[in-house]
């Protein structure tokens, strides 16, 4: 009886002890990341059969389990991707906002100071020193570009860096699973009771660190091994095999690169789109936010470029010559090849380039071209609009978006494809290439008096110089027109020889005029209007002179009101105003995703608190507990005392 | 709800790092007194906002325009201002040597007087800017437009290009006026044709020689010029340079008007037989023509018979006319300077609109901001607070 009380004491001593310990190990792990609140699970011992009743005979600690709720867990595992992906693309749009605002504005000032100084050069167009600040000026307009750019560069390879550290840090968590894996295979002989508690905590942690990168799908076995699955269910660890992930340059630009996953004998490419957590939102951020801010400022660069450029090509510059380049040419060898990336899949050899036509009409998405075995057919990678690319000349292509697709050498094979990026390198190669001011080309090569005489409302105006050096020497010009017989318009040239055209017709209201008529075309007229002229006697006369002069600025002007035409986008936007819409688009974009990452972050927090309920450990609990514990190991060893007493009274009585 | 001890660590730690960048953010924006500082903080209305700001550097940048278009038409409007002094002088000295009294010296001497006017005209003609154009050569700033020959005749060697420049969105202004259109083309005050007298006994003149129809008149079939010979008071042939007769008439009677190849004529005083003039086309004049006539009749030692008499009244009347036409150009000077002003005066308008959008746009509410500050920043100091009290509430503190 008594040695049954010494039991009891003793069981209660030793169930207090692992009590105890229980919780100050729950103490001590207050602050562990990812540690689960463990408990000592208590139950009394067996009654033994005495006489005629059960007698208790003490207690013992049945198991040590750690308080888990699974569903909250993954619950707050699912939210951990979502507040992955949501803060990737928050910081890095948020990035992207700043530099945009920033930059952009700069950009911004540059474009405007540069036509300031055109408007001087508009004013007093002999000014060799105004000449060559509005040089300056477009120096720093193009290094503004390069800037930019180089912000782009930059933001691009950090992404970069970030998807291939997560790569590895996802290699070392697959690495440390399979380990635990492992670990748990030997420890967990399904006969013996209790779990490696702790191990199984150090698992759940790496799942939830992991969880931040990527979406993540587990199954645990019986034997307690865990089989992990990231993104749409590629398999990173399978019992004691781990998966590695890496990094590849992309194809057919190696700066787009992808993620892979390595097995012992296999390799499969992950979807960055299914992937979720940061990865996703990293990937995102770099094929779609980035690349469409870069594909607008790039399109910028190249319609200023090819404006200006073109609109000095129309005059002449102090040195009586036709105008060079302000910038570098958009359709520039080097711009053209590096407009086509050619995928290393494709079984030709064709080499290809593309070459600007119109700026108004080119957008900023990217494109597919694909040889269907007798055509060129393109796909609007971002929109899914398809068309087939139409042969105007030997080698050349034409598009409906405003540029050329031009074949260069070697065969195409069937299905060969090739990524076209219209306005792809413009601003990292936009350059001012006019050395000196006296080149800018102010100055128009032909102008137009209308005869003092001229009695109706016909007009006509310069609308292109090809040539504005040879334009000069076919000055004197006259165009004569008339109305006879009424309805009918015929015009005739006077050249620079004298001689008279044949009567051409005109049909209003207008009409485009190359000059002049014979030879080739040195510049284009356009005749608007009813000129009808009087009589054979009295035509409407409008005539031709040289324009060269030191003060003429009619080009200057025309290069200073390209400040506010429309141009970009089928001439609805200016140079600014382009600008200001990506910037705000990219605002808007920076400032839902912050809204998404305080979504993400709320749900994340509520998650995380319903898992800690369970979980996590409270100090006051366990104060409770060791209060309660060591009373019951006082009052255990109060048992074996009271046990010893009795044993002494019997033996005092026996003695 | 069971509450983790590290979950409340954790929770007041969130709750205090989103109190502090809530008051650093006030403060971003109560240090830069601006709404939005990127593109981010109003995505809506960035746009918008960024349009008004282009707009303001629009209109600086068209004031700045202005201003030069302003001096530039102001100095013409003093140029030619001027120009019209030394015109008028040139006309006193002219009918001042109308006078009969004065003998051929004394009206030469008066013609050295006028001569110096002219040079001076010259000099007008010839104005440079600041920068050293020289403002009626058109385009050809670089080239003095007008050389005095050893003739007395002066030589344009301008254009007549005009410049023009932006002083609002599709609005252009002239920065100058070529000394063609200023000196040179003067309109005939006698219309399309300037007569040469070849015997004129009478003393008749030309009044008016006008194309009244360009579609009648046909300088190919009937080429000038135009000879007027009067046989007898009454009878009158005209001839074409091919000496073809276009026009006859028995019964002439002084001043009616003759009509042939859509062209008009009149001519004043009665003729005599034998009278001979020839009708050249001469629809402009230059000044500088006008004045060497002026000066070639001051110094005629000629003065007496009707032909010096018709030439005195043709040179005044040109003179006149030149007058008028200088006025006309510095009027012209003037429209453009009102233009100017008017452009200016809605660009001030505008931008003060525009600075008040903006502001509306982009300033901060600085009552609002403050007070969204403190408010925050009383967030914060509770959340702190708290943290402090609570801190303490642990059952260890009592074991």
């Amino acid at each position: 009886m008594s040695i049954n009380l010494y039991q009891t004491g003793v069981s209660g001593l030793l169930a207090a002890q692992q009590q105890l310990a229980t919780t100050g190990h729950n103490i001590a792990n207050v602050n562990t990341e990812g540690y689960n609140r463990q408990r000592a699970e208590q139950n009394s011992s067996p009654g033994l059969y005495n006489g005629s009743n059960f007698v208790g005979s003490g207690t013992f600690i049945n198991d040590v389990v750690r308080i888990y709720d699974q569903f909250s867990y993954k619950e707050q595992l699912h939210n951990t991707s979502k507040l992955g992906q949501a803060n990737a693309s928050n910081s890095s749009l948020d990035q992207l906002n700043n530099i945009m605002s920033f930059s952009g504005q700069a950009l911004n000032n540059s474009i405007e100071q540069f036509y300031q100084t055109v408007n001087g050069m508009v004013d007093n167009p002999s000014d060799l020193g105004l000449r060559s600040i509005t040089l300056n000026q477009a120096s720093i307009l193009s290094a503004d570009f390069q800037a930019l750019n180089n912000n782009f560069d930059q933001l691009e390879k950090a992404v970069n860096g970030e998807i291939s550290q997560i790569a590895g840090r996802i290699t070392d968590i697959s690495q440390q699973l399979a380990t635990i894996n492992g670990q748990i295979l030997t420890n967990n002989d399904l006969s013996v009771k209790g779990q490696p508690n702790d191990l199984l905590d150090k698992r759940d942690q790496l799942i939830t660190q992991l969880s931040e990168y990527t979406q993540v799908n587990t199954v645990t076995d019986k034997n307690g091994v865990m089989t992990v699955m990231i993104g749409n269910g590629s398999t990173l660890v399978a019992g004691t095999t781990a998966l590695s992930v890496g990094v590849t340059s992309g194809d057919p630009d190696p700066l787009a690169t992808k993620i892979s996953l390595y097995g012992p004998s296999s390799t499969a490419q992950l979807k960055p789109e299914s992937l979720g957590g940061a990865l996703a939102g990293k990937f995102e951020f770099r094929d779609e936010h980035l690349k469409q801010a870069r594909n607008e400022v790039n399109r910028l660069a190249m319609a200023i470029s090819g404006k200006l450029n073109s609109i000095q090509a129309q005059g002449l510059d102090l040195n009586q010559q036709q105008g060079q380049d302000l910038f570098t040419d958009i359709n520039s060898g080097l711009l053209q090849a590096a407009r086509v990336l050619t995928p290393s899949s494709n079984t030709g050899t064709l080499t290809a380039q593309v070459e600007i036509v119109d700026i108004s009409l080119i957008p900023t998405d990217e494109f597919e071209v694909t040889y269907d075995g007798s055509d060129y057919v393109m796909t609007n990678l971002n929109t899914g609009a398809i068309e087939t690319l139409t042969l105007v000349s030997a080698n050349t292509y034409s598009s409906t978006q405003g540029f050329n697709f031009i074949t260069t050498g070697g065969t195409v094979a069937t299905d060969d494809a090739f990524i076209v990026r219209p306005s792809e390198n413009s601003a990292a190669l936009m350059e001012m290439v006019l050395t000196d001011g006296k080149g800018l080309a102010a100055s128009s090569a032909v102008h137009i008096t209308p005869s003092a005489n001229n009695v109706s409302a016909g007009t006509m105006a310069i609308s292109q110089v090809y040539d504005p050096v040879n334009a000069r020497a076919d000055m004197d010009m006259s165009i004569e027109i008339l109305e006879s017989p009424p309805g009918t318009f015929t015009y005739t040239v006077t050249d620079n020889t004298g001689t008279t055209s044949a009567p051409q017709t005109y049909t209003p209201p207008s009409q485009m005029i190359d000059l002049p008529l014979t030879g080739t075309a040195t510049f284009q007229v356009e005749l608007k209007g009813m000129p009808s002229g009087l009589a054979p006697n009295a035509p409407e006369i409008f005539s031709f002179s040289d324009g060269f002069g030191v003060g003429n600025g009619t080009n200057a002007l025309a290069l200073a009101s390209s400040q506010e035409e429309g141009i970009l986008n089928g001439n609805s936007e200016s140079f600014t105003q382009s600008l200001s819409k990506t910037t705000s688009i990219i605002g808007s974009k920076a400032s839902s995703a912050e809204l998404v990452a305080n979504t993400a972050e709320a749900l994340h927090t509520q998650a995380f608190n319903r898992n800690q309920s369970t979980s996590g450990v409270n100090l006051d609990e366990e104060a409770a507990n060791l209060v309660k514990f060591q009373q019951a190991y006082q009052a255990s060893s109060q048992i074996i005392s009271i046990a010893n007493t009795i044993f002494d009274t019997l033996l005092a009585a026996a003695r | 709800m069971r509450v983790s001890t590290s979950q409340f660590y954790h929770q007041n730690s969130l709750q205090l790092t989103n109190k502090q960048s809530d008051v650093n953010e006030q403060v971003e924006y109560l240090t830069t007194g601006k709404r939005i500082l990127t593109a981010k903080d109003d995505a809506v209305n960035y746009s918008t906002l960024i349009g008004y700001k282009d707009e303001l550097r629009g209109i600086e940048k068209y004031q700045r325009n202005i201003t030069q278009a302003q001096n530039r038409n102001s100095l013409q409007d003093v140029v030619i201002s001027n120009a019209e002094g030394f015109m008028n002088q040139m006309k006193q000295f002219l009918i001042q040597a109308n006078n009969g009294t004065l003998s051929v010296t004394d009206r030469q001497s008066l013609a050295e007087l006028a001569k110096d006017s002219v040079s001076q005209l010259l000099d007008i003609a010839n104005t440079q800017d600041e920068t050293g154009g020289y403002i009626f050569a058109g385009y050809q700033v670089d080239k003095k437009p007008f050389e005095l020959q050893p003739d007395n005749s002066v030589l344009y060697k301008g254009d007549n290009g005009v410049r023009e420049i932006q002083i609002a969105k599709n609005i252009n202004v002239e920065l100058n006026q070529s000394g063609d259109d200023v000196f040179q083309k003067v309109t005939n005050y006698q219309g399309d044709f300037s007569a040469s007298y070849t015997t004129n006994t009478s003393g008749i003149s030309l009044d008016k020689a006008l194309i009244t129809d360009r579609g009648a008149y046909d300088a190919v079939g009937s080429p000038p010029d135009y000879t007027f010979s009067f046989s007898s008071a009454t009878d009158l042939t005209v001839t074409d340079s091919n000496n073809v007769t276009v026009f006859t008439t028995s019964s002439y009677v002084p001043g009616q008007t003759v009509a042939f190849n859509g062209i008009e004529v009149q001519v004043s005083g009665n003729p005599l037989p034998g009278d001979e003039f020839d009708l050249t086309p001469q629809a402009e004049i230059s000044i500088f023509d006008t004045l060497k006539a002026a000066l070639g009749w001051m110094n005629s030692p000629t003065i007496d018979g009707v032909q010096h008499a018709v030439d005195y009244k043709e040179i005044l009347s040109q003179l006149d006319n030149s007058m008028n036409h200088l006025t006309s150009r510095r009027a012209d000077a003037g429209v453009r300077l009102q233009l100017i002003e008017s452009q200016d005066n809605s660009h001030a308008d505008r931008e003060i609109n525009m600075a008040k959008a903006q502001s509306n746009l982009e300033d901060l509410d600085m009552a609002k901001a403050i007070s969204n500050f403190e408010q925050s920043k009383v967030a914060l100091q509770a959340a702190q607070q708290s943290f402090i009290q609570i801190k303490n509430l642990s059952l260890f503190n009592y074991l």
